[in-house]
């Protein structure tokens, strides 16, 4: 639905735009190209004053559709929200006044082209509808553990309605089944019962969480807000609606038997941290050979973790969890010995204070030490040999009892848990980047996943204690919560938290190609019987990758299409370019598109600009959502349009990547390979178009890169088509 | 595997060392703060980080090692212990494990660091000087000028506390001989080469001058007090040698050479000893906070010092004024108190004096930071 549109244009003077753009000319400009006739200029537009100007004119005018040419659309976003209008950012001031030097030649042809580009967008995009639809709030928690029991009390007492599902038959998970736990709570100095006791109680209790155990999910079916999960209990299966999930189905221990060079199967009394403490929990610690109590039992930590060869990464609890059972055998025995050889002591979280407790009694005794190897000693007895010890020297301990400080193993490592129904698999994508862990990569997203609607919390998303997974459960149930409100609502989830609008697709051009299927990084998109595509819109976040991948370009998002971004271009006026008639020492009137990603690279521009760095003059930047949203037609709209180069600026990617829509600027530099033959065999060089990975703390170095690109550019000489 | 130690944690020795004082060598991790701030460990393998670890771990071999004895006690790590594990204590403690470990017989050894025996100890010497004034007739407040060889017979004197000395002496031997032995076996394996009379004057020079006190920061005021408490009892074992050989060998009222060098040397030695008593106490008290307060060990060791030189002081004082009975109850606590420093010598910190020695030449001997 299309509405009567009524434009207006918004200057502002302030921040040293005033000064440096000619307000007439920029009049001109707007009139004859633009052909808005109603423009309006204040010295402080985010003022009180501008806004009631602007919000006037709204009133009494039926101004619907403005172009606020300012500052970056990342700052005063809450002052420029105008509900029922569209609003279209043009920032001349980070984007030109800023970056140029005062009394700069190109700033009025920069600044009259922003505005320019940000009018014929203006002019293409509608209103969003936001997609809404009869949905459920339910919070589903995989995993009865520390995680998923803080994560449901949370969403519970924030009056959620929530399902835990727990595949053992008692609640509590590892934490459960703990003799005591390391203290979680100041002074940090004694053992304590296992926190997840109280919260198993406090479940239990809870009117507002449904608590299955013995259960384990069969099927997920469905979108965020529109999720039919089937969950199995000793084989009878039920589906219920359920809006998100948060998925805290925790960890089991590393294999000991893979760790033979520390004596694992050497002797009965090789055990492990997690058989420690079920025998500190029966009552009492023996040898298992022969029944006797241990005078001299020694721990290892590092067993099968920080190894390339078994678990790279540290599982974060054993040191803590050593200590405490070296307590465990001092306190059943005030004449043993408990010695533990580390690589290094971990105390993450408050373990500090109770590192020092422990360690200040007489019988726990430290080393670090890399340990060479167990044997088997005379009486019955076990000798450990280590090298690189603090005594310097190779040494041999005799000890009656040797435990193993093995690590964790996420549940993701080997079983989806989740069984979505997706095309793209039933569990979380690519897990092996993480170790199978169910974890982003990104500390500024914790919880979230590939998956919309799915947050995973506790020792499965990352090798963590009690104390962390309490805190992690919330933090998950938080996202959980967000995002059955913001789907209910036809909102994106995030991380365009505001974004209402979403794709819709023109499907009598669709050949079923099915690129935009496999490369949406959310799995958003699924196929029916006929293999004809279709989205489901609650999985998507709106990044657009399906956009930019569409040959026929068909994906349409009310404020975004292939048509708007090209428009914009056009928008740009691109001078002639006579060399003969240039001065000595003169730069050409070239001209580049410069796409950024919202995310790194306009960030990485705007922080430039508040550096007041000067950047290339020559470049006109579009914003973009993601790369993955950039479609190769824009290149030719560019090339006919005359522009002699078009960059590409975007987030890293890789196994460490930091694109925040996860695949998109990858997807972007593969499809540019595929591109760079088909220029050299137009006559156009391929160098023309660049991609470039940037990260926001990298501005300082965009003057470099820019200037550089535009070199090259230059040296390859003006665009043929330019004029035609 | 090839060229492995045997480590065998002896907890009873891990709780002896708390008790004794060392309970914070527990909190210790090993952060090496200790041995980079150390200004007298040698380079190579440095104290005290690996005697903490031993002290910890309760391995009895450290008492053999002579870096124990290489530390002057500076407290400067104990400064810096990012722990608060006070390294610096830790090894006088450690020192005190020593002396006992050398000392004969054994059942004597661990009574003088105890405090539960203070009583006891003085009472044997109390005992001892009451029993003998008592068979000899002797309790009483001598008439007349006061004169103390009117209370204490000299010759009585010289038996009971040259056997007092002999008596040290020969436990002091003992332990020596055993703790070379252990020496040059212990665990560092380390060669002595070097020459042992150039080594022993290298090594009394080295003392006299009391150069390794001054590397000392928190504590350098010791390196003068020290030093004056040294040269206070090294004149009066002088002025004790020459009061001798004028007792046996000379006119009791000739003035002569020796009469005057005694008169010359007490005075200044009693006042270097008390002002260096006093000093090494105000130190310590003011040091407490940062450096640790000491062990029952190291007071005791103060106090009998200090006992010492203010008893006799005031003996003297008392003689000169004339009031009898002051006098002679307060030479009858001098005898009381030097016995129990000669007596005790080889049990308590006095040992130092041996043990430190020997261990400094063994060091220069094998090379070790010299």
């Amino acid at each position: 639905m299309e509405m009567e549109k009524k434009f207006g244009v918004y200057l502002c003077k302030g921040c040293g735009i005033g000064e440096a753009v000619k307000s007439e000319s920029m009049h001109k400009a707007i009139k004859k190209e633009a052909k808005i006739q109603h423009i309006k200029e204040h010295d402080i537009l985010c003022s009180p004053e501008g806004l009631a100007m602007i919000k006037e004119d709204i009133a009494n005018e039926g101004i619907n559709s403005l172009v606020i040419a300012a500052c970056s659309p990342r700052v005063k976003y809450d002052e420029f929200d105008f509900p029922g209008c569209i609003v279209e950012r043009c920032n001349i001031r980070e984007q030109v006044v800023w970056i140029q030097p005062p009394g700069g030649e190109e700033i009025q042809s920069m600044a009259e082209d922003y505005v320019r580009m940000g009018a014929a967008r203006m002019k293409k995009s509608d209103l969003p509808e936001p997609y809404q639809t009869e949905c459920d709030k339910t919070i589903l928690v995989i995993g009865g553990g520390m995680a998923g029991l803080s994560a449901a009390l949370h969403a519970a007492n924030h009056d959620y309605d929530v399902v835990l599902v727990e595949k053992e038959q008692e609640l509590g998970g590892f934490g459960a089944k703990l003799h005591k736990a390391t203290p979680s709570s100041y002074p940090y100095t004694t053992l304590q019962d296992s926190p997840v006791l109280a919260k198993i109680k406090e479940v239990t209790a809870h009117p507002k969480i449904r608590v299955m155990t013995g259960s384990t999910v069969v099927k997920s079916e469905g979108q965020p807000g529109l999720l039919d999960v089937t969950v199995s209990t000793n084989g009878n299966e039920e589906t219920m609606s359920i809006g998100a999930m948060v998925l805290a189905a925790g960890w089991k221990p590393y294999d000991a038997a893979k760790l033979d060079k520390l004596g694992s199967g050497v002797s009965p009394d090789v055990i492990t941290n997690v058989q420690m403490e079920e025998m500190a929990k029966a009552g009492k610690i023996l040898r298992p050979s022969d029944g006797k109590a241990p005078e001299a039992v020694v721990f290892i930590q590092c067993a099968g973790s920080r190894d390339p060869e078994h678990l790279p990464y540290c599982s974060d609890f054993c040191c803590a969890a050593s200590l405490k059972q070296a307590l465990y055998v001092r306190q059943q025995n005030p004449n043993a010995v408990a010695m533990i050889l580390y690589k290094d002591i971990r105390t993450p979280g408050q373990t500090e204070l109770f590192y020092k407790e422990a360690q200040s009694d007489a019988g726990v005794m430290l080393t670090k030490a890399e340990v060479t190897g167990v044997g088997l000693a005379p009486g019955g007895k076990l000798k450990v040999s280590a090298t690189d010890t603090l005594l310097g020297q190779n040494i041999a301990i005799e000890a009656d009892l040797v435990v193993l400080a093995t690590g964790l193993v996420p549940n993701t490592v080997d079983d989806p848990i989740i069984n979505l129904e997706y095309r793209q698999g039933p569990g979380l994508p690519e897990t092996e980047v993480y170790n199978g862990f169910a974890d982003s990569n990104f500390i500024c997203f914790p919880y979230e996943t590939r998956r919309t609607g799915i947050y995973a919390a506790g020792a499965v998303r990352q090798p963590m204690g009690l104390a962390m997974a309490a805190d992690d459960g919330v933090g998950a149930a938080c996202k959980a919560v967000q995002a059955v409100e913001h789907i209910a609502a036809g909102m994106a989830v995030h991380p365009r938290a505001w974004d209402e609008t979403f794709p819709d697709p023109f499907m009598q051009r669709c050949t079923s190609c099915k690129r935009c299927t496999e490369e949406c990084p959310f799995g958003a998109i699924e196929e029916d019987e006929k293999g004809t595509p279709f989205f489901k819109i609650n999985r998507c976040r709106r990044c657009g990758t399906c956009m930019g991948a569409c040959p026929e370009r068909i994906v349409f998002f009310k404020d975004l299409n292939v048509d708007i971004i090209g428009s914009t271009i056009k928008g740009m006026e691109v001078p002639e370019v006579d060399e003969d008639e240039l001065e000595e020492g003169e730069t050409p009137p070239f001209r580049v598109i410069g796409m950024i990603c919202e995310n790194d690279a306009m960030p990485a521009l705007d922080a430039a600009a508040l550096h007041r760095l000067t950047l290339n003059p020559l470049i006109r930047f579009i914003p973009i959502r993601c790369l993955g949203s950039f479609n190769m037609e824009w290149i030719k709209i560019a090339l006919n349009a005359g522009i002699d180069g078009m960059i590409l600026l975007g987030c890293k990617y890789g196994d460490d990547y930091q694109c925040h829509f996860v695949k998109g600027s990858e997807l972007c530099a593969y499809r540019m390979t595929k591109l760079s033959e088909t220029l050299d065999k137009l006559g156009l060089e391929s160098d023309r178009v660049q991609q470039f990975e940037i990260a926001i703390s990298e501005f300082d170095k965009l003057p470099g890169l820019l200037d550089d690109f535009v070199a090259r550019v230059i040296e390859i000489g003006p665009n043929p088509f330019k004029g035609l | 595997m090839a060229d492995e130690t045997f480590i065998k944690p002896d907890l009873s020795f891990v709780k002896r060392i708390m008790a004794a004082g060392g309970d914070t060598a527990k909190k210790c991790y090993q952060c090496d703060t200790c041995s980079v701030v150390c200004n007298l460990t040698p380079t190579s393998q440095p104290f005290p980080r690996k005697e903490m670890l031993q002290a910890q771990w309760g391995l009895k071999e450290v008492v053999k090692s002579p870096d124990i004895w290489l530390c002057h006690q500076c407290s400067d790590c104990t400064v810096l212990c990012p722990r608060g594990a006070k390294p610096g204590e830790v090894l006088g403690v450690l020192r005190q494990m020593c002396i006992e470990q050398y000392a004969f017989p054994s059942f004597l050894a661990g009574k003088v660091g105890d405090p539960k025996w203070l009583p006891l100890l003085i009472a044997f010497p109390v005992l001892l000087l009451l029993f003998v004034l008592n068979i000899f007739g002797l309790m009483r407040i001598p008439e007349g000028t006061i004169q103390y060889s009117k209370l204490f017979p000299t010759l009585l004197v010289d038996v009971i506390f040259m056997g007092a000395a002999a008596f040290a002496v020969f436990v002091f031997v003992n332990g020596v001989r055993q703790y070379w032995k252990d020496l040059n076996v212990n665990p560092w394996k380390v060669k002595v080469e070097g020459n042992l009379v150039r080594d022993l004057i290298a090594t009394l020079k080295d003392i006299i001058s009391h150069n390794r006190f001054r590397q000392c920061e928190t504590t350098f005021a010791r390196s003068l007090n020290h030093l004056l408490v040294f040269f206070g009892f090294v004149f009066l074992a002088v002025v004790t040698a020459l009061a001798f050989y004028r007792e046996w060998f000379e006119a009791h009222d000739a003035v002569t050479n020796v009469y005057l060098a005694m008169k010359l040397l007490a005075i200044p030695g009693t006042a270097a000893l008390l002002y260096g008593i006093y000093g090494i106490y105000q130190e310590r008290l003011k040091n407490a906070d940062k450096a640790g307060a000491g062990t029952y060990f190291d007071w005791l060791f103060i106090f009998v010092v200090a006992a010492v030189g203010v008893t006799g002081l005031f003996s003297w004082v008392f003689r000169l004024i004339g009031i009898k009975m002051l006098a002679y109850p307060t030479y009858f606590i001098h005898l009381v108190s030097v016995f129990f420093l000669f007596f005790y010598a080889p049990y308590s910190k006095m040992a130092h004096m041996v043990y430190r020695t020997v261990a400094m030449l063994y060091a220069r001997m094998a090379k070790r930071g010299f």
